[in-house]
């Protein structure tokens, strides 16, 4: 006799057993790296590890790091070269250059350091600024002595950029001209740009580039100061006619 | 000779000179152990100082110095567990190593042996090596002048059989008397029967029975890894200046720096114990920024706090703790920022510390509030860059004015509700435009709020300022500038 099994509604259903899977998915390779290492390989021939190493480091120091601000980059070539290094003198606008090509770097994954002589740099704007604070070391040193081997160590340890900010003059204490030299080498040495901003020329020949920032206009409206304007004059560059200048405007962080 | 091997580890410039360690204060002085050049001159163990000074005018004499022992040892030992993990100590200068499972690494025991006094020498440590199966027989080996000694398994018993019987204890009275029964080597003791050996001289003799004929089943022991490492000595005279302390630590932080090596650790914390004269002591830690093992940061450290807080007393002795870590490791980015190498960030940080001091280096960190000059700084600890190089965002072009800290006091006057002019250090002049006031107050619950009244003034002559007036006093600063 044959007997029809039924499924009755206070019956429970057997959860279905998963089936064991020996090997899991590999992870889908990212093609953004794929596509770097292909670009490579088509641009310099590359035919094994060590090359492509060799090309990664040799295009790592072609680069530039750029200020984000284009009056700037433009005066520039693209930005702050790295191995070399860059001064900004002058009494107009120094420190907003210095703290927008720190937020350029740090947006990208470097490793920068601020040495600011004058103790003048505010988190809280340096934030605003788009700087990612916990790629950026700070050192408040109080003498441009101890400002200038700060530097050398820093750039020695592979910070990609390294600002040297003296603050507002008279400078505190001096450093023999031959401390630019060691600086500059130490750069090029390393790799890591360095911008060095003081309010009259200090470096000497030793920079690649020099920009002069002229005296700052404020900009007001309404009884309010909603910000700056100043213009870049390139005094220096090894590879460029000197003379150029632009005009940069800054805005007040609350009104923007 | 462990003694003066330890003395002259700590230092190194008497190597050359006729040096003896002695024990024991004015006439009861008598010589240890002596350097080979005190030796040739008949300097002997048990000699009186004033014996042996008699013999040798110029001989240096240096007392036995515990801490110099104790940290030779642990040197010593550490070494040992460069070769193997399972390392005895059996204290003054010895130590039992179980190289079972290490055939692959060298050629033979004997390279083994060499590496082992290569590497003991680098520490500056001159040992003997034997090598056998049982320890009785691997120290007797070691004991032995031409070094390294090494035993072929099974063949204990054949080795130890010509040596005198002094060499299976020293220290023991029974040897001599085994002597007096016309007993000349090991081998003349093994020879006998266990029984009669054992009914003249009870457990004690069939003891010696069993080293003699090889066989020695004390197992090793191994002991635990130390929490620290610890280097110090005493000094022969009180230093009252900070330079010459300083010289030594230098030698006693090397010493420590590469035994850390040695094992792979780092320094993350120095603890200073420092002998005052007459008695007291004086105790102080530094914590480092991140592990390292650089002398020279350390020792600045070190030269900071000692001046920073003085001991307050000559310096007759000291030891230095330095607590382990591993050091910070990193995976580098092929395609994107290169990493800073966490061990050489470490020691820049640790060495700009030193130099500028605490809270003068590190990371800026945000503070609620409303006080312009609020900051902070938080330690440096960036994270991993990213895989892949990224273009930056266009800058926001935000104007980021010089903060004083602190702020300028400055003499106002003023018009109305307007500034018209300035006066305070490196600021002087006429306002040209001026706006405001904004007011900030913070912490009201407090006993003293912040309370200000904020303008923006450009001068004629050029600067843009940021002025306040704080209501507790009506006094005027600046606090910040714009625009240079």
């Amino acid at each position: 006799m044959a007997a029809t099994a039924r499924c009755l509604e206070s019956q429970f259903r057997l959860p279905q057993p998963a089936i064991p899977v020996l090997v899991p998915p590999l992870q889908p390779v990212d093609s953004g790296v794929f596509e770097a290492v292909q670009a490579l390989k088509k641009a310099h021939r590359l035919s094994s590890g060590s090359e492509l190493i060799e090309a990664l480091e040799r295009r790592r120091r072609d680069k530039i790091v750029p200020t984000t601000l284009a009056a700037i980059d433009i005066l520039l070539d693209g930005g702050l070269p790295r191995g070399k290094m860059t001064e900004i003198s002058g009494r107009g606008a120094r420190f907003p250059v210095v703290v927008a090509t720190l937020a350029s770097a740090t947006s990208i994954g470097e490793a920068a350091a601020l040495i600011d002589i004058g103790d003048a740099f505010d988190p809280q704007i340096g934030q605003a600024a788009g700087i990612d604070l916990d790629r950026m070391l700070w050192v408040r040193p109080k003498k441009l002595k101890e400002a200038v081997t700060a530097a050398e160590m820093l750039v020695a340890t592979g910070f990609q950029l390294v600002v040297l900010d003296t603050g507002l003059p008279p400078l505190r204490g001096r450093v023999p001209d031959a401390a630019w030299v060691r600086l500059a080498r130490a750069a090029e040495a390393h790799g890591s740009a360095l911008l060095v901003s003081a309010p009259y020329p200090i470096t000497g020949t030793t920079s690649e580039a020099m920009l002069r920032a002229e005296t700052a206009r404020g900009r007001w409206s309404g009884g309010l100061l909603i910000g700056i304007e100043t213009t870049m004059r390139l005094e220096k560059h090894r590879r460029k006619r000197p003379g150029q200048h632009a005009r940069l405007a800054f805005e007040v962080a609350e009104r923007t | 000779m462990f003694p003066l091997a330890a003395r002259l580890r700590s230092e190194p410039e008497l190597l050359q000179e006729a040096v003896a360690i002695v024990e024991g204060n004015g006439n009861n002085a008598h010589v240890v152990t002596a350097t080979r050049r005190a030796r040739t001159k008949g300097v002997r163990g048990g000699m009186s100082l004033a014996q042996a000074r008699s013999i040798v005018p110029k001989l240096i004499a240096r007392g036995r110095d515990a801490a110099c022992e104790h940290t030779a040892q642990d040197a010593l030992l550490e070494v040992g567990e460069t070769f193997s993990p399972r390392v005895e100590d059996a204290s003054d200068g010895l130590v039992f190593v179980d190289i079972s499972g290490t055939e692959r690494h060298y050629a033979s025991e004997e390279e083994l042996a060499k590496a082992a006094i290569r590497a003991l020498d680098a520490i500056a440590l001159p040992a003997r090596v034997g090598i056998a199966a049982s320890k009785l027989a691997s120290r007797v080996a070691a004991e032995l002048p031409q070094t390294p000694t090494v035993v072929p398994p099974g063949e204990e018993a054949k080795f130890l059989a010509p040596l005198p019987l002094a060499r299976l204890s020293p220290a023991l009275e029974a040897a001599a008397m085994l002597q007096r029964f016309g007993l000349e080597s090991i081998g003349d003791l093994a020879r006998l029967p266990e029984s009669e050996i054992a009914s003249r001289l009870g457990e004690l003799g069939r003891e010696l029975h069993f080293a003699a004929r090889g066989v020695d089943p004390r197992p090793l022991i191994p002991r635990a890894l130390p929490p620290d490492f610890r280097e110090g000595m005493e000094l022969e005279w009180p230093l009252v200046a900070l330079e010459p302390f300083l010289f030594i630590a230098n030698a006693a932080l090397d010493r420590l720096s590469k035994r850390m090596e040695v094992q792979g650790f780092a320094c993350k914390r120095i603890e200073l114990t420092l002998t005052l004269e007459p008695d007291g002591y004086d105790a102080r830690a530094i914590d480092l920024p991140a592990p390292t093992r650089d002398v020279k940061t350390m020792l600045t450290l070190i030269r900071l706090d000692l001046e920073k807080r003085a001991p307050g007393a000559p310096v007759i002795g000291f030891t230095c703790v330095a607590h382990p870590d591993r050091p910070r490791r990193a995976q580098l980015s092929l395609f994107g920022p290169a990493a800073l190498s966490p061990e050489r960030l470490a020691t820049t940080i640790a060495r700009l510390i030193s130099m500028l001091g605490e809270g003068r280096v590190g990371m800026p960190v945000t503070v609620d509030g409303y006080l312009p000059e609020r900051h902070a700084v938080g330690d440096f600890a960036p994270p991993p860059p990213p895989d892949t190089r990224r273009t930056p965002p266009r800058a926001r072009g935000l104007l980021a004015g010089r903060t004083f800290r602190p702020p300028i006091p400055v003499e106002v006057i003023t018009e109305g509700d307007k500034i018209a002019s300035l006066r305070g250090e490196n600021i002087e002049g006429t306002v040209r435009v001026c706006s405001g006031p904004w007011r900030i107050e913070e912490g009201w619950w407090r006993d003293a709020p912040a309370q200000r009244e904020y303008w923006d003034v450009e001068l004629w002559g050029g600067g843009i300022y940021r002025v306040y007036q704080a209501a507790a006093n009506n006094d005027w600063f600046v606090d910040a500038r714009f625009g240079v």
